[in-house]
């Protein structure tokens, strides 16, 4: 950011402030970005109640879904959506219903597509923070669903609301691909597409310094005043080992969980559905034998898998710092302050951070060659606050609860790290996951970055739409997908043991 | 008379218990692993067991620990840290913590039989060990079930406070002629608050007989055993 602002003019920036289109566009992405996350977890409070409640067929599966749902390339999400709600779509063909998806609706679709299962996560993540006392007095005492809801889920989960929002609401005000691809025009656009234009098209660094910046303020700005008026999300131990204990079900528990499911069942199930049509299709057989798909493929593994590893260091790094602040005299006010420098990076456009770190290596001397490196290191900031979403609550979990017995044992260091191994397993695994589907869909950075040597997945998918060889593209987003999943599972399985694939 | 047949199999573990019951207290003894607390909470119904659990008759096993005339105190999280000892209370009455004025006074009448009234609107982290369980002793009352079982609820109190505790459970279960089934470690408690005992080993009922049994010198046959434990234990 600093590399970039130093090319820029103060004096040009009263002439921007003027132009009224700048405007508009702050204004469409404060008004999308805050639909879109309202929406999202609008949806997603009830799904996670049922969620948290319910044992059905398939809910394994469901939240394996979500998980990778969040991070599935946009560019493969948004061809799925197209099947879907498109004008020659399954919904028009199946119902006759035509949604106009160029403009705000399709925007607010992909982005109900790629939040409302992560809004599900987060919430799910404060749910895990509730006692499984409580659960078992709920069941003792006779709660209904809604009494439980109102008595014990709303007080954990009202605090887990605010970060989810901020999250959300940053990343949709942020949204670039979806923006550009559905976005239907300059009516619809947003501070990360007019930061594009300025780059891409006219190198205008000095400009794209004044919209990031402008972007970064007004991140800021909401981050600040929703964090103000959140409640402290504390945690409360309970030595019970987490059960399911059963609560009093009614015929209204029943109507909303089906209402939840079905909302589920129409937003987020088609498009995935959709992105597997082409399987069937007879150039499939032919894209999996073409050798720049593999090559493409091993260049994409080859910034996931250091991206995600640098990620997850970097989580690590923020969280043991945070915890060692963590009761100290002087230094109880700083966890909170250094997981929302972790979240900062949201507000920060992957293309500024890209072009800042382009321009800073250059001042340097270094050329183009090192590109490889920034995308893996860019790809693995940009991961960060996934990260540490996943890692931060169980670190803390451990140090509230344990800290004393480890200070008394003095155990330290390495000791301590195999100890709580077992116990933080499987948000490492998350959060490598996370980090690894985020890199390997990757398409903002290695778009600014990528050459011939260094064609990743999307990228490769990315070409092929713009060459007009949509059905090979549809293929190649097949094959993104299929990776994604494989690789997800294998991170859950390989890091976070059996039981974490079961939940 | 709460008639209990119950199997219980967990790993290697084998339970079955099988006891009648009358009402009043029964302590439940027994060295530690030899399932005490497997069984409360079989009839609390938080375990899922095979055979028959009978009250007054009616068949208990098919229902949810919500659906059974039971109140059950645990060792921990009896409480709910988000609501004050007022609404901690009152749930007991109305989950949904709507009352009527009647379930309002009955609220009011335990808080002052646990002397809780000036305690009405902290939350239970301000409480200290003895106030909470009272207070949860106060929505036992509340719930007015004709079980209450205890799962060593005041085995964090020191001495003193424990003798109190036990002393409320003792008058609550004779006002409101409650069949009372508390799990504890040691004897002197089962002295202290009267009734019967029950003498559990490797998940079978072994003895139930008076608490006097205690008492006697030299030890009565089927107790000897776990006095021999316990004198190890200690």
């Amino acid at each position: 950011m600093a590399a970039l602002l130093r090319y820029s003019e103060l004096s040009d920036w009263f002439g921007y402030v003027s132009q009224p289109y700048l405007w508009r566009v702050v204004r469409f992405s404060l008004w999308q970005a805050l639909l879109s996350s309202g929406i999202s977890i609008l949806i997603a409070i009830p799904v996670a109640s049922c969620l948290v409640h319910r044992r059905f067929y398939g809910r394994a599966f469901l939240l394996q879904l979500f998980s990778v749902s969040m991070v599935v390339p946009t560019i493969v999400a948004i061809l799925g959506l197209v099947v879907v709600y498109g004008r020659t779509g399954w919904l028009s063909q199946l119902f006759g219903i035509q949604i106009p998806l160029y403009g705000l609706t399709g925007i607010l679709l992909a982005h109900v597509f790629f939040n409302m299962p992560l809004a599900v996560r987060l919430l799910l993540q404060g749910y895990d923070l509730i006692p499984s006392g409580q659960w078992r007095q709920a069941s003792q005492l006779g709660f209904s669903r809604i009494t439980a809801f109102r008595l014990i889920e709303w007080h954990y989960i009202k605090k887990a609301l605010p970060g989810a929002f901020v999250l959300i609401f940053m990343l949709c005000f942020s949204s670039f691909a979806v923006v550009l691809s559905l976005g239907g025009g300059p009516k619809s656009s947003t501070l990360e597409v007019a930061i594009y234009q300025a780059l891409r098209f006219d190198f205008d660094l000095n400009k794209a310094s004044f919209l990031a910046l402008m972007q970064v303020a007004i991140c800021t700005l909401f981050a600040v005043i929703v964090y103000r008026i959140a409640p402290v999300n504390r945690q409360d131990a309970s030595l019970l080992s987490i059960e399911l204990y059963v609560l009093k079900d009614s015929l209204w528990a029943k109507t909303t969980d089906s209402v939840a499911m079905l909302c589920v069942f129409f937003l987020v199930i088609p498009p995935f559905l959709a992105i597997f049509d082409p399987v069937f299709s007879t150039v499939f057989l032919q894209t999996l034998l073409s050798s720049s798909l593999w090559r493409a493929v091993i260049v994409s593994l080859q910034i996931a898998l250091p991206a995600a590893a640098v990620s997850v260091m970097l989580g690590f790094c923020f969280g043991v710092l945070a915890r060692f602040c963590m009761g100290r005299k002087y230094l109880t006010f700083l966890p909170n302050k250094i997981e929302h420098l972790g979240n900062m990076i949201l507000m920060v456009p992957g293309l500024v951070i890209a072009t800042g770190l382009f321009l800073l290596l250059r001042d340097f001397g270094w050329g183009l060659q090192s590109s490889y490196w920034i995308v893996v290191w860019v790809n693995a900031v940009m991961a960060l606050p996934f990260v540490l979403r996943a890692l931060m609550p169980s670190l803390y979990q451990q140090e509230r609860r344990f800290r004393n017995v480890y200070l008394s044992l003095g155990i330290r260091n390495w000791s301590r790290w195999s100890l709580e191994w077992a116990l933080i397993r499987k948000p490492v695994a998350q959060a490598f996951g996370y980090a690894l589907l985020l890199s390997l869909g990757d398409m903002g950075v290695i778009a600014l970055f990528g050459s011939q040597g260094l064609v990743s997945l999307p990228l490769y998918l990315f070409q092929l739409i713009g060459s007009y060889r949509l059905e090979e593209g549809a293929c190649v987003a097949v094959v993104l997908i299929t990776f994604c999943l494989v690789l997800f599972y294998m991170s859950s399985r390989l890091i976070g043991g059996a039981s974490s694939v079961k939940n | 008379m709460l008639k209990i047949k119950l199997q219980y199999s967990w790993d290697s573990f084998h339970a079955d218990y099988r006891v009648n019951i009358s009402p009043g207290v029964t302590t439940l003894l027994g060295a530690s692993g030899e399932g005490k607390s497997t069984l409360l909470h079989l009839l609390g119904g938080f375990l899922n067991g095979h055979g028959e659990l009978d009250f007054n008759s009616e068949s208990l096993l098919g229902l949810a620990p919500y659906e059974r005339p039971i109140s059950t105190l645990f060792q921990s999280d009896n409480l709910f840290p988000q609501l004050t000892v007022w609404q901690n209370v009152a749930i007991g009455a109305s989950p949904s913590l709507s009352l009527s004025t009647e379930q309002k006074d009955k609220v009011d009448w335990a808080l002052e039989k646990t002397q809780l009234v000036d305690k009405t609107g902290r939350f239970p982290q301000a409480l200290s060990g003895g106030q909470a369980q009272r207070v949860a002793i106060a929505r036992v009352l509340v719930r007015n079930k004709p079980i209450l079982l205890l799962d060593e609820p005041f085995s964090a109190l020191d001495p003193a406070l424990r003798e109190e505790m036990l002393h409320l459970v003792k008058e609550v279960t004779e006002e409101l002629s409650l069949t009372t089934l508390l799990v504890s470690h040691l004897p002197q408690e089962a002295s202290l608050i009267g009734g019967k005992v029950i003498l559990i080993e490797k998940g079978k009922v072994v003895a139930y007989e008076p608490v006097t049994v205690l008492n006697q010198t030299p030890a009565h046959p089927l107790f000897s055993h776990y006095f021999g434990v316990s004198s190890h234990s200690l």
